[in-house]
């Protein structure tokens, strides 16, 4: 086997001719690629081949409730789909949630992040304590709130702030938000405390001698420090809270009406409810599309702070 | 030994020992974070709290805090059926996190220890699958998954998972792969070590605490993952989020027997997330270093 | 500009054993001196140095900076800039903000803190720098980056923690000048901390000398060199280390071996032996008289030889000789003292300077 981490030339062939040399350089450079290929190839084969599906069915107008007759009608699909106001209506569901879900943890985040930066007695008790929401199942923790935090008659909500608000019926939205929010603080939490933790004494030690004060450090020398971890919060966190469910799915079915709809649920409602697997399948592909445009903004942003080389080892 | 010193005169006085207590903030903050740490995870506290009680208690206007406990809906969970469930669970996770760990490290290693061209575009190519929303890939899986008879049965929810965690888990161990010192392998070469051993002996110690991260990462997604469990299986594969969703669609919700069930659902996951808290932060953490 | 006073300063870590880190430090910098704090690992140097700097806690006694008392205050209301080991830069900061940033906090106008650090850039050599990230620095620029971001302060006193030891040998050498150099040109008070006393000894105007945070000696190099107050300040200033053995006493004096050394009766007081010490450089071959010596080890070094050698009785010695014809391993060679006042007596317990 060529050895990987010495320079490659150690390895080079002894013979001279440079046709050879160019071919042992190409077996070389599979060989190489070999420890990648299961990853790569399984990863191709299920997810590419459904997505694939997707884009077919997607031209096709396809409805199980009228079997027979599903035939192909190319755009058609897409052009529905944007002249869909439920379709925008979910499409700006999903960005509200994801933003404030994101925005919003994030700042709980920092804050209990910065709160147990400090010695204090039982400080892993309360840090056990604060990562558990992120451990349960979001299954569990979306029916826990509907039950115990939102229910009109005996949820938690009311009995502290009085009145029998339906949360969930008056403000489906927020109260997604508010669970989301619960069940990702932890993780933003985490992420930040790692941050925080690995700032170097002594650069603070010299803000304190240059006379900065608790707020300016915080401000000109650990948030610039941070951001590296806020940018990676953010894109993971994003990634899972667009594709939010769960949440949905068990506390308001999107309603009422489509308030709290968004557009994981809104595919879900067309293709399980409605049995329209071409529309479905198009919105799926819209939405890939928008997320990819998304993403490559967001990671070229992200990517002009750190740089992701090919590995350099 | 004694001081001496020669060019200022000693003070002959005992030292003035100092009261510094100035602690009282810190004190207050420290109270302050066990508050907020209370009230944040109150819902959970809560829920631990009704599951040990009667369901006439469970559901009261004002809520009640004092109560008799009882183990009463524990036992109805578990006539309910959730040992099979759970025991589904148990091996799609397990076995996702193994095949998820043979495939992402060699993988991994392939894109950092010894880069082969187009390293980028296999992280960009990994990355971009996490873009399709699970959702909409429902309907051809569902065919797939008829056509070859992987409805409710948990190799359909292995698979699955086993790509859906695969990017986090190459990019999380790719990470912890450049964290190895070069040295250490050179030296491990220069000693007479192969590949294999170089790997076995030498790196994957090394980066054994991000292996239990990557792990701890792809129980955590494993086990809680729901659109797809509750769409491809059901009596006979079903996972444990199949199994909650019962409760909200059998003829009402039995609150104290629910909380028992989410928490039985949850515990496993929490137990090794508590376990493993640190390793849980250091490998959320390494991607943000590199 | 202003002095520097450690009345009676402790610093005690608790717990079941407590460490005393600092014990009872009692020293006065006058105003504008340079002032070496040195010691081995452990010696509480870099700890009194930061007890003064306000980064650890006084727990007995206080600290005076200028006239006032400063034990309580914090670090930015003491008017002291620190140079630490590691540099500390803010690394998101270019050259320029690193060294603005305490003036920006302390609301200087634009104008004011632009020619400050132009100032500071140009003393250090740093100009073409300015605009650069730390990263994109060698390491005797960051040290520079770090010296300018304290001078850019002007304060009354500079404290300076191991600054040179993450530098290779010949830059040390070099900075080590410039910083001398710097601080006689500026007249700042200043309090340095390292470990290397070949550094002390030609950098300081005076030098404290510390072990297990006891002060043991606190004199000008030469002082310390010629007059160590105790064993270890003798063992531990002066490269090579001073030969040191106890021996002992008779009626005519000391005797080492075979060789006895006159020493006064009165001066050595009833003891029956007593540490003796000789400093290499006071050691000469001689063609008879002197001890025995039987040479195990020659250090060649250019103009100087060290002859490392056993006594008769297995103690060990060391001897410089001329370097342009040393001994060879294994000969036997005779070592007399150059001038029997070059010779330092301690006690053998307390390890005192016997006067």
């Amino acid at each position: 086997m060529t050895s990987s981490v010495l320079p490659s030339n150690v390895a080079a062939p002894a013979t001279a001719t440079p046709a050879n040399k160019q071919a042992s350089a190409k077996s070389a450079a599979w060989r190489r690629r070999l420890p990648l290929l299961p990853a790569l190839i399984f990863t191709i084969v299920v997810t590419q081949i459904p997505f694939v599906l997707t884009v077919v069915y997607s031209f096709q107008s396809w409805n199980l409730v009228r079997p027979g007759s599903r035939h192909f009608v190319w755009l058609q699909n897409y052009v529905d789909v944007f002249v869909d106001s439920q379709f925008r209506t979910a499409l700006l569901n999903t960005v509200l949630l994801t933003v404030f879900s994101v925005l919003v943890s994030m700042l709980l985040g920092l804050g209990l992040a910065l709160l147990l930066d400090r010695k204090m007695i039982g400080r892993g008790v309360v840090r056990t304590l604060l990562i558990t929401p992120f451990l349960i199942l979001p299954a569990a923790g979306a029916l826990l709130w509907k039950t115990t935090m939102f229910d009109p008659t005996y949820g938690l909500l009311n009995f502290v702030f009085g009145g029998n608000t339906d949360w969930l019926a008056e403000w489906p939205l927020t109260s997604v938000i508010a669970q989301i929010v619960w069940q990702w603080t932890p993780f933003m939490m985490l992420l930040i405390l790692a941050g925080l933790q690995s700032q170097s004494k002594e650069v603070l030690e010299a803000a304190q001698v240059d006379g900065a004060n608790r707020w300016r450090t915080f401000a000109s020398i650990t948030l610039p420090q941070l951001s590296r971890y806020l940018q990676l919060a953010t894109l993971l966190g994003a990634i899972y809270i667009v594709n939010s469910f769960d949440a949905i799915f068990l506390m308001t079915q999107g309603g009422p009406g489509t308030a709290s709809t968004n557009l994981p649920f809104y595919i879900y409602q067309r293709a399980f409810q409605g049995f329209d697997i071409g529309q479905s399948s198009a919105m799926g592909v819209v939405v890939v599309i928008l997320t990819m445009i998304v993403a490559t903004f967001a990671l070229r942003l992200m990517f002009r702070t750190f740089s992701v080389t090919g590995g350099v080892k | 030994m004694t001081t001496v010193d020669t060019a200022t005169p000693r003070h002959a006085a005992a030292p003035v020992p100092r009261k510094r207590k100035r602690r009282i903030g810190p004190i207050s903050l420290s109270a302050l974070t066990w508050v907020i740490a209370i009230l944040f995870v109150f819902p959970l506290i809560w829920m631990v709290l009704t599951s040990f009680k009667q369901e006439a208690d469970a559901y009261t206007d004002p809520p009640k805090l004092v109560f008799g406990p009882t183990l009463d809906q524990f036992a109805g969970v578990i006539d309910r059926g959730f040992l099979p469930y759970l025991a589904n669970s148990a091996f799609v996770t397990v076995l996702v996190v193994l095949i998820v760990l043979i495939f992402a490290i060699p993988a991994a290693y392939a894109l950092s220890i010894a880069p082969v061209k187009g390293t980028t575009n296999a992280l960009g190519f990994f990355l971009s699958t996490k873009m399709l929303p699970i959702v909409a890939a429902i309907i051809p899986l569902y065919v797939i998954s008829q056509n070859l008879k992987l409805l409710d049965n948990v190799w359909a929810l292995v698979i699955l998972y086993t790509s859906m965690n695969l990017p986090l888990a190459i990019w999380m161990m790719r990470s912890f792969f450049l964290e190895v010192p070069t040295e250490m392998m050179e030296a491990a070469r220069v000693d007479g070590a192969n590949l294999p051993t170089l790997l076995y002996k030498i790196i994957l110690p090394v980066v054994a605490p991000g292996i239990a991260a990557t792990a701890l990462i792809c129980v955590i997604f494993s086990w809680t993952e729901f659109f797809y469990a509750v769409n491809l299986t059901a009596a006979r594969a079903g996972t444990v989020p199949v199994f909650l969703v019962g409760f909200i669609t059998s003829e009402g919700l039995y609150w104290a027997q629910l909380a028992a069930a989410a928490l039985l659902a949850s515990l496993p996951v929490m137990i090794v997330g508590w376990i493993a808290q640190n390793h849980l932060v250091r490998g959320l953490s390494m991607g943000a270093v590199k | 500009m202003a002095e520097v006073v450690y009345a009676d300063a402790s610093r005690v870590y608790p717990g079941a054993h407590q460490v005393r880190a600092v014990d009872r430090l009692d020293l006065t910098v006058p105003d504008g001196e340079f002032l070496v704090l040195v010691g081995p690992s452990g010696s509480g140097k870099s700890t009194a140095l930061r007890m003064c700097a306000g980064l650890e806690d006084v727990d007995e006694g206080a600290i005076r900076i200028g006239e006032r008392e400063v034990t309580d205050l914090p670090p930015k209301d003491r008017d002291i800039a620190m140079v630490f080991q590691s540099y500390a830069l803010y690394p998101h900061m270019t050259v320029a903000d690193n060294m603005a940033f305490a003036l920006r906090l302390r609301k200087m106008g634009k104008e004011e803190i632009s020619t400050k650090v132009k100032e500071a850039a140009a003393m250090l050599d740093l100009t073409k720098y300015l605009d650069r990230k730390p990263k994109a620095l060698s390491g005797g620029q960051r040290q520079r980056v770090a010296m300018g971001r304290a001078i850019v302060r002007e304060p009354s006193v500079f404290l300076m923690d191991e600054p040179l030891s993450n530098l290779d040998a010949k830059l040390r050498v070099e900075t080590r000048a410039n910083i001398a150099q710097l601080q006689q040109r500026l007249g700042t008070t200043t309090i340095y901390v390292t470990h290397d006393q070949v550094e002390a000894m030609t950098m300081g105007d005076r030098v404290a000398v510390l072990k297990d945070g006891v002060l043991q000696q606190c004199a000008s190099p030469r002082e310390l060199y010629d007059r160590p107050a105790n064993v270890f300040v003798a063992g531990f200033i002066g490269s090579p280390a001073m030969n040191l053995g106890t021996h002992p006493v008779t009626e005519a004096g000391v005797t080492l071996s075979g060789l006895t050394v006159p020493v006064p009766r009165g001066r050595l007081g009833g003891l029956s032996e007593v540490t003796f010490g000789v400093r290499p450089e006071a050691l000469d071959l001689v063609s008879d008289g002197g001890f025995e010596l039987s040479v195990k080890l020659v250090e060649e070094l250019g103009a100087d030889a060290y002859v490392h050698g056993e006594l008769a009785d297995g103690e060990k010695m060391v001897v410089r000789v001329d370097g342009r014809n040393p001994p060879r391993l294994g000969d036997q060679v005779r070592v007399g003292l150059r001038d029997t006042e070059e010779v330092h007596l301690f006690h053998p317990e307390t390890g005192l300077r016997i006067p």
